[in-house]
Formats: structure tokens, C-alpha cells, sequence
């Protein structure tokens, strides 16, 4: 407990850190949130930066954000005036329900590859696993993402890939009614299947390191069976490895592609971050930064707190 | 012991299985399009045919789903880009509003307004309609065009269309100074509330009854009607705007006068716009459509794939998929290619020192080949131009005009580069040609490096940068070449030139500077016989494009759509459409009655 909590509040330097870092390298780039083609008269611009205190010295902006960060106010996005904050709640509603299913789809099908694969090593369904996992690794998601819409959506017309289906509020996730299934299958499986190579892999690699270990031969000496055996000793043991790379693949799905978003115009939250930084949009950058850094520690966090329940010899001073 | 291999199945069952999912595969990428020569003539427009004149299909079946680009705001006093004006546009109406006309041209006609304005020296006198509502029942009176108005020019608002009420088109009298309240960056001001109050009532617009609106400009304006019939001049109501805030135009707060009422909103990229009936919409026809959906995609293939699964009904598309769309009958016969009101171009900054040379910047344009170029990098989707008064507008004199001054010649291209001191391009220093980091320019880049190294012998080395990065370069005019153009913001010749290419004009980056030019562009700006105004425009561009001052025309555009062949009543137009097909008048938009 006393290490989570020392761990929590270690994020605020983190964020501080990022915060800095973000603020001043956005200034620094060329180009501004008001920076169009067709030039904006003076008074225009003079009107704008005043509006959003861009007119004020970088290091009281600086400041002024800080002190709003500190009251829970993230600010506005420059396109539409709207509320950062509400912005990130309501895409990352979304994102997360994307990163969650395509998480369990690239855990269970990744564990499951990578066990079978191992145990079936240098069979067919062994081949098969380091296929698919080799092909995952090297093969774009956009690229898959096209071949999927032309193969099931454009031709045999099994699914859709216009918007997300799945709820867009809290209060409708129990709601039948608020799911499609139909345009569920086709960005999850887009974002689940480099992760499930990863996955795969890697516990292939594990579970044969394990399968060559000296207890697991002494729990066949004395009699247990093959699946006890698989399932509770050498699952369990080779899954040290396969956790440390599932924080960070949970991290990275949660908060979004900005491709997959993108290909099924998904309005989530990792779209919402790359086109803050095309867009100059100073509010959303920020934000979406220091959301991103939020997820990524909390993810290592519980990473390490797992490492403890499945390793007893783990413990945190 | 027992085997490890108790998951082990025998080879070869495991192939059969693998095989047929290959089969399948196949057989589902190959399969679906249907082959054949296309039927139909791609560039048709849409029937356009009124409601009326075509079934309609039954009340619960009108409801479609339209693609665009996300806009910013639905506030029209705030708005800049295209997506967002389109969709004011549909949700109120000014005083006037763009129709095409029999012959097929562009006029404002009255919407709002009873009729044509009565004009006495500056001051222009329109009579509103009777009987006129919002859309949550209040009466629109005069009132809610003069604050509209005075809402366009008010500098703390910071509309960026505001120069068109301005001193630099229709010329409202006071519009400026109340915009210009709060200074310059360098001599910045502030006004007291009173002080601002007081400007803001001397702008030019005043309600005399409820019915009444009298506008005084600087000087009579031939283009006043097109003038108002744009989204700067559209009213807007005190009261919510007051009460919301920044939140007014959220679903619910907003009140709007158009055929349509915003009843739903997902902002954001991947988000949308659902739209509705007006009840209270003044004018004929009443739209059809019982829900118009509008989603914000901003990824064209995305968008063309949506299309052909049926999930949108219009869509724009991007040019590589024109030879997919032209191969494929059913898609061809939804193909829409309308001439747009948009011409491209190779920009040269005046002031550098090589392109300041008039045979320079002569031999550059004459040695693109520019239907090439369009038949290359955009599968002939738009029209090589020479000219730059884009066709649709009045006093279009097209290709032939220029052809032979500063069209393709190889020949002529290179006896101009040795005019200029540089044969075979000897001495001639590398060029940076700037351009968008995006597919098609940076093509567009390479066969334009390509052409210049091939016929003239000189380096361009292109830089492919992000859009902001592009903006910050040309409005800084640190440039030497940039490709870019002009869309025009109302169907006025005027609008093409002005501002663009006399000395000092907001938009000339480039630097043209020509005592010549100069003259004519005022003369045409005060000219109230509407002929010689053209004649004057028609002059201008002469000069500019034969002196290639700052630019040389390369294309115009087209807008390139996918409408479902269950739409009736689409009049797409290139000078009067923004985003959409024919989206100046959703009004007349309807679902087909199926057989």
C-alpha cells in the first residue's frame, strides 16, 4: 500500500515535468492556432490572442495554465470553443471501450497462440502461431485495416465501418440497444492484431523457457496431469515476461490510434490528440498530453502491483 | 510419461482447413465490383429536379447521411472554412440568397427580404417579409439583422469575414472602425464599454420598424444583394446569445431561421451534426428530408469506402479513386464532377531576386505542361488553366486569352530562361517550391521539379510541410515558390482579385506590385455600371496573367462526389456549393420513391 501510494504521488512531478516540456516545445513550433492561408487581418488576431490571453508573455501563460490545471481546468479548444476536458472525457469514453475489447481480444488470442504455439513446437499449429505473429508484427494497421474493409465490409458486406458502435454515454453500456456489433468487429480486430503478435510471441517464448525447467519435470515425475501441470505451473510462471509487455500495450490501446480512428472516423480521443498538433490548438495539445502521461503511469503502476500477485517472491517496500 | 504433445493434431488436417480459409479470401477481395463499361457520363449533374417533378419516397424513408470535413463553429460570425459555412447555410438565410439561374448562371435572389433593396445615394432600404419566425417561434424582425450586423463587426467577436462588410468590399459604413476598437498588436487599444457602444451604433445599419432594414455604405455597391446574402450578413438573436453564451449554438440553445434546426451534436473529428425541419421556415419548397445526417469525415478514402458499404449517401471523394468509380458501372452513374469555383497555381514571390524577372517567372510557367499534369496526378478530375477569373463567373475569358502568352511551350520556355541571363539554365540557383505534406501535391511537386529540370535545366527542391507550417510560410512571404490558389467566398468576379494582386492586399503575399493593375482593380471596385466593372476585372486579369505577376495559373478545380442514386433534387453548383452537392439549397435535397 505505502509503495502505490509513494508511486501516485510520483506522478506529480511526472506531470509537472510533461506539462513544462509540452508548453514550451508547442510554442517553439512554427505556425500558430490562428495561422491559415488566407491571412487574418491585424485585428483579427489582436481580437483572438486576447480572447485566449495568447497575448500575454509566454512565461504568464505558462503560469496561468498551471494555476488552472491546478483547479481542474484544462481550458478551451481553439476549434469551437469547447471544453478540453469535456473533449477528452467524451473521446476517451469511446477510445477505451476500442482499447479495452481490442486488449482482451489481443490477450486471450495472443496467450492462447502463444501457449499452443509452445506446445506444439515445431508442429503445424507452431508454424501457424509464429505466421500470424511474424505477419501481425510486420504488417501496418492501416494497411490490414484496407484489406479488411474491401474483404468483409465492401464486398461481402458483413460489417460496417462508419463510426464506432458502441455506446456514447455511460449510462447506455447496459443497454442492448447501444451496441453494433456489426461495427465493433472490424477496428477491433485492426487494433488487437499487432498486439496479438506481440503477445504471442513473447509468451511462446516464455512458456518454452519454463517448459525446460526442472520443477516442471518434477510436477510430471510425481503423476500430476498434463493440463494441471500447463495450467498451473507453467502458465502462471511464464507470465512475468508477458505482463511487463501488457502494461504498456494496455497503456497504448487504451488511449487510442489515431490511424485505426481515423480509417473508421471512430471520434475518439487518439485522433483528437494528433489532430490538436496539426491543428496548433494549444488547449487540446495540453491536454491530451498530460492525459496520455496519466494513462501510461497508472497502466506501469498496476503492471508492477500484478507483478506481486502472480510472483509471491514480489514484494514492495 | 505422459506426451507434451496432447494439443499436437496430425499435419495435414491442419492445412485442408487453412486452405479453404484462403479460398475464401480470395474469392471475397476479387469478387463484389461489378466490371464493364460505364453506362453513364461521369460529370452529369443530378437531376435537380424539384420535388414535384419526381415521386418522393414516404416520410420515414427521408433521412440520409452526407459527408464533411469537421467544421469549427456553427456560428456563422465566427466561421472561416467551408464545412462550417455549408452547414450555416442550411441551418439560416440572409436577406438574399445565391440561386442558379435559367441560363444557368448565379443571382441573389430575395429569401428574407420582400424584394430588390431601394437605393438612394449610399443608403440601401430593405423590406423584410411579413409574418417571419425563428425557429422557436419569435417573430425576426430588422432588429436581428442589425445585430447580426454589428455582430460581424465587432472586434472582441473577430470574425474573419468581416473585410467582406468592410471598407474593402461592400463598405458598411463605421464596420471598420468598430472592428479595428481594439488596435494593432504594436498600437493596441482599450476602449471603454461606452466607447464601443458608441461604435458599434455608428455602424452603418439600422432598423427603421420591424420590417425595415436601411444600410448605408461608403459608396453604391453593384454586388450589395450577393453581398447579403452571405453568412456574415445573416441575423442573430441578442437574447440567446446573451443568455447561452459561448454555448448558444449547442443543440437546444440554438435558434436558427434556415429550413433546417440543429437537434443534434458530436463535436469533434469522427463526430456529427444531425439536422432537422424547421417548423418555422418562411419559404418554398419545405424540405423534404426528415433527418439529415451529417458526419464529419475528413479522411476522403475512408469516406469513398463508407460510400460503397452503404453507410453514406453523399460523400466527396479524392481523384485517384476516379478510375475505380469510372470502371465500375453503378458507382460511375453516381459520379458527380462539378466545376469548382477554386483555381490552383504556382506562386512566386515578387520580391525575390531571381523571380523578380519577368522572363523568369515567363519561362517557369512555360514549361508546365498543365493537362498533363491534370491527367497525371488527378486522372484528368480538373481543367489545365491558363487563365485565373475561374469559368462560371462573369467575364470568364479562359485558355484561349493566354494560351499563347504563358501556356505550355518548351521552346518558348527555354529562349525565355536565356532572355533572363541563364541558358540551359547556367547560374540559375536552386529554387524551394513549398508545398502541403500531402499525397497529391507532393506528386504535383515532383512533376513540376521534374518538368522544370527537364526542360529548363534547374533545381527546385521541394518542402513538403504541415498545413500551419505552409499558412505561417506564405503569410510571412518567406517563400520563393509555393503552390497555392484562390476559393472564391461569393460568386463575383471582384472577389478573385481584389485584395489578391494591388499593391498591399491582404491577401498578396506574393508581392505583386503593378502601378497598371493597381489602377484598374480601384476603378473597378468604384464603378457602378455593372458591364464596365467587368470590363475593368476582365482588364485586370489580363494584366496579371500576362505579366505573371505573383503566380501562374496551373488548374481549376472540380468538386468530386459519390450521390446515391436515391437522391432527388441535387443542383450542384461549383460557385454557389460549399462541401456538398448542391448544398446551397438542402431544402430541395429528397429521397426517390423506390421501386
Amino acid at each position: 500500500m505505502a509503495y502505490a501510494i509513494r508511486r501516485i504521488l510520483w506522478l506529480i512531478p511526472v506531470l509537472w515535468a510533461v506539462a513544462t516540456i509540452t508548453f514550451f516545445l508547442m510554442h517553439a513550433v512554427p505556425g500558430g492556432p490562428f495561422t491559415q492561408e488566407k491571412k487574418l487581418p491585424e485585428a483579427i488576431v489582436l481580437a483572438l490572442n486576447r480572447r485566449y490571453n495568447l497575448d500575454e508573455p509566454l512565461w504568464k501563460q505558462y503560469l496561468l495554465y498551471l494555476w488552472n490545471l491546478l483547479h481542474g481546468d484544462l481550458g478551451l479548444s481553439f476549434r469551437g470553443d469547447r471544453d478540453v476536458a469535456m473533449l477528452i472525457r467524451n473521446g476517451f469514453f469511446v477510445t477505451a471501450q476500442l482499447g479495452i475489447l481490442a486488449f482482451i481480444v489481443a490477450a486471450v488470442f495472443g496467450l492462447g497462440l502463444g501457449v499452443l504455439s509452445a506446445l506444439n513446437q515445431n508442429g503445424p499449429l507452431d508454424y501457424v502461431g509464429v505466421f500470424v505473429a511474424t505477419v501481425g508484427a510486420a504488417l501496418p494497421n492501416f494497411i490490414l485495416a484496407t484489406f479488411l474493409i474491401v474483404i468483409f465490409a465492401v464486398n461481402l458486406h458483413w460489417f460496417q465501418i462508419l463510426g464506432w458502435g458502441g455506446p456514447e454515454r455511460m449510462g447506455d453500456v447496459l443497454h442492448p440497444s447501444a451496441w453494433d456489433i456489426k461495427k465493433l468487429v472490424l477496428p477491433v480486430v485492426s487494433l488487437s492484431f499487432l498486439p496479438t503478435a506481440y503477445i504471442a510471441r513473447v509468451t511462446r517464448a516464455s512458456m518454452l523457457e519454463v517448459l525446460r525447467q526442472d520443477y516442471i519435470r518434477t510436477a510430471h515425475a510425481k503423476g500430476l496431469a498434463e493440463q494441471v501441470v500447463i495450467i498451473r505451473h507453467a502458465i502462471k510462471n511464464a507470465m512475468i515476461p508477458v505482463l511487463t509487455l501488457m502494461g504498456p500495450i494496455a497503456a497504448a490501446l487504451v488511449t487510442g490510434s489515431f490511424i485505426v480512428e481515423n480509417i473508421y472516423s471512430i471520434p475518439g480521443v487518439g485522433r483528437a490528440f494528433v489532430e490538436a498538433v496539426l491543428n496548433r490548438d494549444y488547449g487540446m495539445i495540453m491536454g491530451t498530453t498530460l492525459f496520455y502521461a496519466a494513462i501510461v503511469a497508472v497502466a506501469n503502476l498496476l503492471v508492477d502491483l500484478l507483478y506481486a500477485v502472480v510472483d509471491p517472491r514480489v514484494r514492495y517496500g | 510419461m505422459r506426451s507434451t504433445n496432447w494439443l499436437r493434431l496430425p499435419g495435414w488436417r491442419w492445412w485442408v482447413p487453412l486452405m479453404a480459409l484462403a479460398v475464401l479470401l480470395m474469392v471475397a477481395a476479387c469478387g463484389g465490383e461489378e466490371e464493364g463499361t460505364p453506362t453513364a457520363t461521369p460529370g452529369t449533374p443530378g437531376p435537380g429536379a424539384s420535388p414535384t417533378a419526381e415521386a418522393q419516397a414516404p416520410a420515414d424513408q427521408q433521412q440520409i447521411v452526407v459527408q464533411s470535413a469537421q467544421p469549427e463553429f456553427f456560428d456563422p460570425h465566427r466561421s472561416n472554412f467551408e464545412q462550417d459555412i455549408a452547414i450555416e447555410r442550411m441551418l439560416w438565410r440572409g436577406l438574399y440568397q445565391l440561386e442558379l439561374t435559367a441560363d444557368g448562371g448565379v443571382a441573389a435572389v430575395p429569401a428574407m427580404a420582400a424584394g430588390e433593396p431601394t437605393v438612394a445615394g449610399n443608403v440601401y432600404t430593405v423590406k423584410l417579409k411579413s409574418g417571419l419566425k425563428w425557429s422557436d417561434g419569435q417573430p425576426l424582425t430588422a432588429k436581428d439583422f442589425v445585430y447580426g450586423i454589428q455582430r460581424e463587426c465587432d472586434a472582441k467577436v473577430a470574425s474573419p469575414y468581416q473585410y467582406v462588410l468592410g471598407e474593402s468590399i461592400l463598405n458598411i459604413v463605421g464596420c471598420d472602425d468598430y472592428f479595428n476598437a481594439l488596435g494593432t498588436e504594436t498600437e493596441p487599444k482599450t476602449p471603454t464599454d461606452a466607447e464601443l457602444a458608441a461604435l458599434r451604433d455608428a455602424v452603418g445599419v439600422k432598423a427603421i420598424d420591424d420590417t425595415t432594414l436601411q444600410v448605408t455604405l461608403g459608396a453604391p455597391k453593384t454586388t450589395f444583394t450577393i453581398i447579403m446574402s452571405l453568412w456574415a450578413a445573416f441575423p442573430a438573436r441578442e437574447d440567446v446569445i446573451t443568455k447561452y453564451g459561448d454555448k448558444w449554438t449547442d443543440p437546444g440553445n440554438i435558434v436558427t431561421n434556415g429550413p433546417f434546426i440543429l437537434t443534434g451534436l458530436t463535436p469533434g473529428a469522427g463526430g456529427q451534426v444531425v439536422l432537422e425541419p424547421n417548423p418555422n421556415w418562411a419559404l418554398e419548397p419545405k424540405p423534404a428530408l426528415r433527418k439529415l445526417t451529417i458526419k464529419f469525415i475528413d479522411d476522403l478514402e475512408a469516406a469513398f469506402r463508407a460510400f460503397q458499404t452503404g453507410e453514406l449517401d453523399i460523400t466527396n471523394i479524392p481523384a485517384p479513386e476516379i478510375p475505380t468509380i469510372q470502371a465500375d458501372a453503378n458507382l460511375n452513374k453516381q459520379f458527380l464532377k462539378v466545376g469548382a469555383s477554386r483555381i490552383w497555381s504556382v506562386e512566386m514571390q515578387m520580391k525575390n531576386e531571381v523571380l523578380s524577372k519577368y522572363e523568369v517567372r515567363l519561362a517557369l510557367s512555360r514549361a508546365i505542361d498543365r493537362k498533363t499534369l491534370v491527367k497525371v496526378v488527378y486522372n484528368d478530375a480538373y481543367l489545365a488553366a491558363n487563365y485565373w477569373m475561374v469559368q462560371g463567373l462573369a467575364g470568364f475569358q479562359g485558355n484561349a486569352a493566354f494560351e499563347g502568352i504563358v501556356g505550355y511551350d518548351p521552346a518558348a520556355a527555354k529562349k525565355a530562361l536565356a532572355d533572363a541571363g541563364y541558358p540551359d539554365g547556367q547560374g540559375f540557383p536552386t529554387l524551394k517550391l513549398t508545398i502541403l505534406d500531402r499525397p497529391d501535391r507532393k506528386a504535383e511537386g515532383e512533376f513540376l521539379q521534374k518538368a522544370w529540370k527537364d526542360i529548363l535545366n534547374i533545381n527546385v527542391e521541394i518542402q513538403a510541410v504541415d498545413a500551419k507550417t505552409r499558412s505561417q510560410t506564405f503569410n510571412s512571404k518567406k517563400f520563393e515558390l509555393f503552390m497555392g490558389g484562390w476559393q472564391i467566398d461569393y460568386p463575383d468576379p471582384e472577389n478573385v482579385l481584389i485584395g489578391l494582386f494591388d499593391t498591399g492586399g491582404g491577401n498578396n503575399q506574393y508581392e505583386c506590385s503593378d502601378p497598371d493593375i493597381d489602377a484598374k482593380l480601384k476603378a473597378a471596385g468604384a464603378e457602378t455600371d455593372n458591364a464596365k466593372r467587368i470590363q475593368l476585372l476582365q482588364d485586370a486579369e489580363t494584366l496579371i496573367v500576362t505579366r505573371l505577376c505573383g503566380m501562374a495559373p496551373v488548374y481549376q478545380n472540380a468538386f468530386l462526389y459519390l450521390a446515391d442514386s436515391k437522391m432527388g433534387g441535387l443542383k450542384p453548383n461549383g460557385q454557389i456549393d460549399a462541401a456538398m452537392p448542391g448544398n446551397w439549397c438542402p431544402e430541395c435535397w429528397f429521397v426517390k420513391a423506390q421501386p
